[in-house]
């Protein structure tokens, strides 16, 4: 699980089926201090999470096939939780 | 799912039937700078091909996804390391200041 900050979404028309209807968001790992660091990636939101909002990013595609409904789905990082405070 | 933009095709004459009807693509990853401007010149570390169903063109972003999950869109166990999943219309992205 990755700790990330939301910053922000992608829009997309042409998509594989198990992402219609479905929000993506780009979300920023955080390191301990709380910033940046690394690349950032793209996750399904589920939850509806807001801009800059705190969240616990997972990487477990069966989860996502699982939610989803698609046993096909290429899909794997999803916002599982929204962060209240990380110390 | 990363993010990255469509720079070159790459075209097979024998390939494993499991591949038929998509094809492969070229394609540079987004770093950091990249979604802060995407009008960036692209980043110079190596690209990487991924599989591509949904008919995304040179200068397309795409979002792909790696690893197992790639090889999961097809019907059976395929060699599959990247798979597009989406063709991306607008990446909105706004770090805090």
């Amino acid at each position: 699980m990755l700790l990330a900050r939301i910053d922000g979404v992608i829009v997309s028309t042409v998509c594989h089926p198990s992402m219609h209807g479905c929000r993506t968001v780009i979300c920023q790992p955080l390191n301990e201090h709380g910033g940046a660091e690394g690349a950032p990636v793209l996750a399904l939101d589920p939850h509806g999470a807001g801009q800059h909002q705190r969240v616990l990013v997972s990487t477990d595609g069966a989860a996502v096939r699982a939610h989803v409904g698609d046993a096909h789905s290429p899909l794997r990082n999803s916002v599982i939780a929204i962060l209240d405070d990380a110390s | 799912m990363r993010l990255g933009h469509v720079i070159g095709k790459v075209t097979l004459s024998r390939q494993d039937p499991a591949y038929l009807g998509g094809r492969f693509l070229l394609v540079q990853p987004w770093n950091t700078a990249k979604y802060a401007k995407p009008a960036a010149p692209q980043p110079s570390e190596a690209g990487l091909v991924v599989y591509d169903a949904l008919g995304a063109g040179v200068g397309s972003i795409v979002g792909f996804t790696e690893g197992s999950e790639a090889s999961k869109p097809f019907a059976g166990p395929t060699p599959v390391d990247a798979y597009c999943a989406a063709i991306i219309d607008e990446a909105f992205h706004q770090p805090p200041q």
